[in-house]
């Protein structure tokens, strides 16, 4: 029983292969060219492929850290003028005179008395 | 009748497994595959089939060669990186689905044309979809040629799916897993079809036997 079938698919099979190998050689040329042509463009795309994945990464890498050193920045914040009051001249060289606009204004109120107590104290220095 | 989903009914299973184990056992025990040593070396082994099969399923040698050779650079771009084992379904399959491709822009064409009635805006005729290539070729130049022709033809005339099920298992000798990865479906739908593919054949050639 499974003699005369299996002759049947041999023989389907023998005819195919057969006919394989017998094709038109300027079929066959261009079956080669084909060929060639897949591989050829097969290796620029997995080539760009593995670039692509070599440079994600790096570039993926880059980009956070440029966030990264972006937001860590001190940011530069507009000066404001703030109260006189609150505000604490240092005077780096010390040799200059302090700033009357930035000065204690007391200073400025008692200017009097401080006369006074300069001359009193010069005047008990010559006693 | 095949069901829509390419999946058959499974009638005589146990008839339909011994068939199939006697294909297994007698008809691929002489075509022991070994695995390719290069995609190259692959290829090359397999267009010519590639183009027969793409050829009878089209009818067509152009849409044939469009056909394998899409299918070669499909397979070489994105499988190439794939076990070499895996290349025969995984090609076949590629195969496969681009004939099946083409076959339904075929449809889609010869229905634009005839509602376009053979014209287009200007009045042009509009290029007729080439027949089959029914000339003299190399097939008259083998012995079996007649043979190949009778075959040709039954195979045309089988459903899609059964035609894909005998042209992968009997004439490019996959087995049962890997012409159903090909074909994209069951084992069992695959023997079925199968089955059934033989059985018309069988009919049909009846002076083989």
């Amino acid at each position: 029983m499974n003699a005369p079938d299996n002759h049947f698919e041999r023989r389907a099979r023998e005819l195919y292969r057969e006919a394989s190998r017998q094709l038109d050689p300027a079929v066959v040329a261009r079956l080669r060219a084909a060929r060639r042509d897949a591989l050829a463009k097969g290796d620029r795309s997995s080539l760009a492929h593995r670039l692509l994945q070599l440079l994600l990464p790096a570039g993926a890498f880059a980009a956070i850290a440029f966030v990264a050193l972006f937001m860590s920045s001190p940011v530069q914040r507009p000066t404001t003028v703030k109260p006189a009051g609150a505000s604490q001249v240092v005077d780096v060289d010390g040799e200059l005179p302090p700033d009357a606009a930035a000065a204690d204004p007391t200073l400025y109120q008692n200017l009097d008395f401080y006369g006074w107590l300069a001359k009193n104290s010069d005047s008990e220095a010559s006693r | 009748m095949e069901s829509h989903d390419g999946r058959a009914d499974e009638p005589d299973e146990d008839g339909m497994n011994s068939a199939v184990s006697t294909l297994d056992t007698d008809l691929l025990a002489e075509d022991v595959r070994t695995a390719p040593a290069s995609m190259n070396a692959f290829l090359a082994q397999v267009e010519r089939r590639a183009f027969r099969m793409a050829e009878l399923n089209l009818g067509h040698r152009e849409d044939a060669m469009d056909a394998v050779q899409d299918a070669m650079l499909r397979l070489v771009k994105h499988y190439s990186e794939k076990p070499a084992q895996e290349w025969t379904p995984l090609f076949w399959g590629i195969l496969r689905r681009r004939i099946v491709d083409l076959q339904r822009r075929r449809k889609v064409r010869s229905i634009m044309v005839g509602w376009l009635g053979g014209k287009d805006d200007d009045g042009e005729d509009l290029p007729a979809w080439e027949p089959a290539d029914t000339g003299p070729g190399p097939l008259e130049r083998l012995n079996d040629a007649q043979s190949y022709a009778d075959m040709a033809a039954a195979v045309k005339l089988l459903p899609q799916r059964q035609r894909e099920a005998f042209m992968l298992r009997v004439l490019e000798g996959l087995d049962v897993a890997e012409t159903a990865q090909a074909m994209g479906c069951s084992e069992g739908s695959v023997k079925t079809h199968l089955s059934r593919a033989l059985q018309r054949l069988r009919d049909q050639l009846e002076a083989w036997r």
